[in-house]
């Protein structure tokens, strides 16, 4: 049988079937639709300026390696005039982050980029290997969720960064639309799909790689022989998001456009101007200055219960009522520091390489 | 992932939240506080006497405010349409049970709404249960208009019939008699992403149903045939509705069916007409001035489970829709087996689906119809497409023959992606050059435009067309060096 020629350039021989679009193509014109397709994304959202400092949220697994290479490569290509950085949170899991924070150091060296680590312990005073012992294994993802969005603010706060990107991919964002829908958050369903979410006082954050496949990003960096852990939480019990997840994955198996029609969906609608106009305000935690729909944000509710021993506090209404009903917090709880928003100088310093 | 570890629910019980009772208040029935509860809707017990309000309360609800003028709200036991009612029944479970509660709230005497006690002393239980029939008892698919035309005629004889098949949409005489514009009729080559249409002459493909034949075998993917059905039955009973001075076209899509739809809607890119599938208002022929038909879907807060029970306790025949062979690998079965399968462990999802997209609105200003599904269309769907999945680094151009014009940019964001999208399992059996014929009122509206545009250019009718690369090259061939 003839070899089959690249459905793109229509030179070289296929080598693989992309799984966005189901064409055969060639290794030359993958890369090249891939890193275009991302340069897109940037380009049409306006994501950065010449001159910004963008901290890429680096976790040492695969969406955020190909994205640390994508974006230098792009960075270099079209000349955008960025300084980039590598940002990392240890959650203090034991066996789960070591590999992937050797990873985030390898890349740190072969891409020149300076790196912080930021761990739950420096910030928090908790690891999630304490925090699981004193709640057990149910809802211990929210804490990690919250602990980790606040965490990352304030890592890009300390290296004086405008912006923070992530490697949350085409399939993260679909699964996360239907979830929203199925949950009925109608709140998250609004935001769920932009490209660049940015409160007032909060760091601009931001995904290029909404429209990547989760297979090309694997695929990426198979070709580019980039190197990544895979490494599943230990502590992961989101049950419901796993259903979510097997639904997408036989989705995009009965027709591969399903997860990029389900972004298109998501983009197309909004929330009703009338169910709008009763969302809670943004205002800011009066104990730790980060963003907050209530007096006090998610991660000093979480904390606070955590450190009065009654974590499920900042789960449940009822734990919340028990809190509350036994007094105002004591004054030698451990708390958040004060949230500074860039201050247009580096707080830390951060590793370089030579 | 290992298997004992990252919340396998099957091994590790303690990551898995505590299911709720399936009542949790009592096993008395919650409206009369008297009688047994029988039947368990969403952790609240009815009794037998008392599930026939809840129905009923709730087709009104969700039927009245759309038919009667504001003041005409009261309890009155009658419907004021501005015209008449079509309602659509395919002989499933939800249209069987939505005409059964039309007719006894709205046609005949309200104690008719008891369900009555039809075993005439046979068993209906244990090993005479419905489930316990063979299930495949034929393998092909049946012609099932014989047995709703007998059904109408024994039970429901102050209605009329009007049988409608799907090869109707390509049927001449079918668009004739419900007043459709004059057209010629126009077919589509699917293997282009653009979509190029071209008039085919009447004796290329005359007969309806090869044409509906060739048009459902063109489309790539089992979804994609999913869609056009739905689409072609939507399209039919709403141009019916036109002919028969209804106002409205009733349909009985239950909560879950509802909530199935909405989801699939989402995952096949039908985002901006979500608000539609609830509920929609429907322009005949697109035109704005005449008045709209409004179709209602009174059973949307009716589960499926309510609905097989009031069929079950009123010995309601339910003829059954047949299913496509080859549907279950669609988005559509894909989605009611998850959808179904998660209403078991978690109730309430059907219903916080179904509320939360009744929370949703398009975000941009529609610029007219799809001329396929006639719902509204997005502004910039082709560009969005090609920018964030490049498909061609060179222009692509039509065959040969002579075209109209591309028809992606006519098509909305779903139906576009209806006809192009394919899969690794793709089923189309089209090739190049080989027409795919369009429903008439495609056809109608792609006339129609041309007609605009060769108006628009002072008499003459033009031809649009892309140019190909090799065209352009014999034009310019003399000036190239190489």
């Amino acid at each position: 049988m003839a070899p089959k020629i690249c459905a793109l350039c229509q030179n070289a021989k296929a080598i693989l079937k992309r799984p966005k679009t189901g064409q055969q193509i060639c290794k030359d014109c993958f890369f090249y639709v891939f890193e275009t397709e991302v340069h897109n994304t940037i380009n049409e959202a306006k994501l950065f300026s010449r001159g910004d400092r963008v901290a890429i949220g680096a976790s040492g697994g695969k969406d955020s390696t190909v994205l640390a290479y994508v974006l230098k490569t792009l960075n270099e290509r079209y000349d955008y005039g960025l300084n980039l950085f590598l940002l990392s949170i240890d959650e203090g899991i034991t066996g789960y982050r070591d590999d992937s924070l050797e990873t985030v150091k390898r890349n740190q060296q072969q891409y020149s980029m300076p790196l912080k680590i930021l761990s739950y312990d420096e910030l928090y005073g908790w690891t999630m290997d304490r925090i699981v012992s004193q709640i057990g294994k149910k809802n211990n993802c929210t804490f990690c969720g919250v602990f980790r969005r606040q965490a990352l603010d304030r890592g890009a706060a300390l290296l004086n960064v405008d912006h923070i990107v992530t490697g949350h991919n085409a399939d993260d964002i679909a699964e996360t639309v239907l979830m929203n829908i199925m949950r009925g958050d109608i709140a998250r369903l609004g935001r769920c799909t932009s490209i660049v979410t940015q409160g007032e006082d909060t760091i601009k954050r931001s995904k290029p790689f909404k429209y990547a496949y989760e297979k090309e990003i694997v695929m990426y960096a198979y070709f580019k022989k980039l190197d990544y852990f895979s490494t599943e939480c230990i502590y992961s019990p989101d049950a419901y998001r796993g259903h979510a997840r097997t639904f997408l994955k036989d989705l995009e198996a009965a027709r591969p456009s399903a997860i990029i029609d389900i972004i298109h969906s998501g983009e197309a609608f909004e929330i009703r101007e009338e169910i709008r106009a009763n969302q809670k305000a943004q205002q800011t935690c009066t104990r730790c200055g980060y963003m907050s729909s209530n007096d006090l944000c998610k991660a000093c509710t979480l904390l606070e219960g955590l450190e009065r021993g009654m974590a499920a506090s900042g789960i449940t209404d009822r734990a919340r009522k028990k809190l509350d009903a036994e007094g105002p917090a004591p004054d030698n709880i451990r708390t958040i520091p004060f949230f500074q928003p860039p201050s247009g100088h580096p707080l830390v310093a951060v590793e370089t390489t030579a | 992932m290992s298997a004992d570890a990252c919340g396998n629910p099957a091994v590790e019980t303690e990551a898995t939240m505590d299911r709720r009772l399936k009542y949790d208040r009592s096993k008395a029935c919650i409206k009369c506080k008297i009688n047994a509860g029988r039947i368990v809707v969403r952790h609240a017990v009815y009794c037998k006497d008392c599930f026939p309000t809840l129905l009923s309360t709730k087709v009104k609800r969700s039927l009245e405010p759309h038919i009667n003028p504001r003041t005409e709200l009261s309890r009155r036991k009658s419907l004021k349409a501005s015209g008449n009612l079509l309602i659509g029944f395919s002989g499933g479970l939800g249209s069987t049970v939505l005409l059964d509660l039309i007719s006894k709230i709205y046609l005949s005497n309200r104690n008719e709404l008891r369900p009555q006690d039809p075993t005439d002393g046979k068993a209906r239980g244990g090993k005479d249960h419905p489930r316990n029939e063979p299930v495949w008892q034929k393998a092909s698919m049946t012609d099932r208009g014989d047995e709703i035309k007998s059904l109408m005629q024994d039970k429901y004889q102050n209605l009329e019939l009007i049988a409608l098949r799907l090869e109707d949409a390509f049927d001449r005489k079918w668009w004739d008699q419900v007043g459709g514009r004059a057209s010629t009729d126009v077919a589509i080559d699917v293997t282009n992403e653009d979509l190029y249409s071209r008039s085919i002459s009447t004796s290329d493909m005359s007969d309806p149903i090869q044409k509906l034949r060739s048009y459902l075998s063109a489309l790539p993917t089992h979804t994609a045939i999913d869609n056009a059905i739905r689409t072609l039955t939507r399209l039919l009973l709403l141009h019916t509705a036109r002919r028969t001075q209804s106002s409205h076209l009733l349909l009985g899509t239950s909560l879950t069916s509802l909530s199935i739809r909405l989801i699939s809607s989402i995952s096949e890119g039908g985002g901006f007409a979500i608000r539609e599938e609830a509920q929609e208002e429907w322009h005949p022929g697109n035109s704005s001035s005449s008045l709209p038909i409004r179709l209602i879907r009174p059973m949307q807060e009716i589960t499926m489970k309510e609905c097989s029970l009031w069929a079950w306790w009123n010995d309601l025949y339910v003829i059954g829709k047949e299913k496509r062979p080859g549907g279950k690998q669609g988005i559509a079965a894909l989605t009611k087996d998850f959808i179904v399968g998660l209403e078991r462990d978690y109730p309430s999802t059907v219903s916080t689906i179904a509320r939360t997209c009744a929370k949703l609105a398009p975000k941009a200003e529609a610029v007219g119809s799809c001329i396929l599904c006639e719902r509204p269309l997005q502004p910039g769907v082709q560009e969005w497409k090609s920018r964030i999945s490049i498909r061609a680094t060179a222009p692509s151009s039509p065959s040969s023959a002579p075209v109209l014009r591309s028809l992606a940019p006519l098509l909305c964001y779903s139906c576009h992606t209806s006809l192009t999208s394919r899969s690794s399992k793709s089923i189309s059996t089209k090739s190049e050059n080989s027409p795919t014929p369009l429903p008439f009122w495609a056809s109608a509206h792609l006339n129609a435009l041309n007609t605009v545009n060769a108006k628009d250019e002072g008499g003459d009718v033009w031809i649009t067309r892309r140019v190909g690369h090799n065209e352009m090259k014999g034009a310019i061939g003399e000036f190239l060096l190489e």
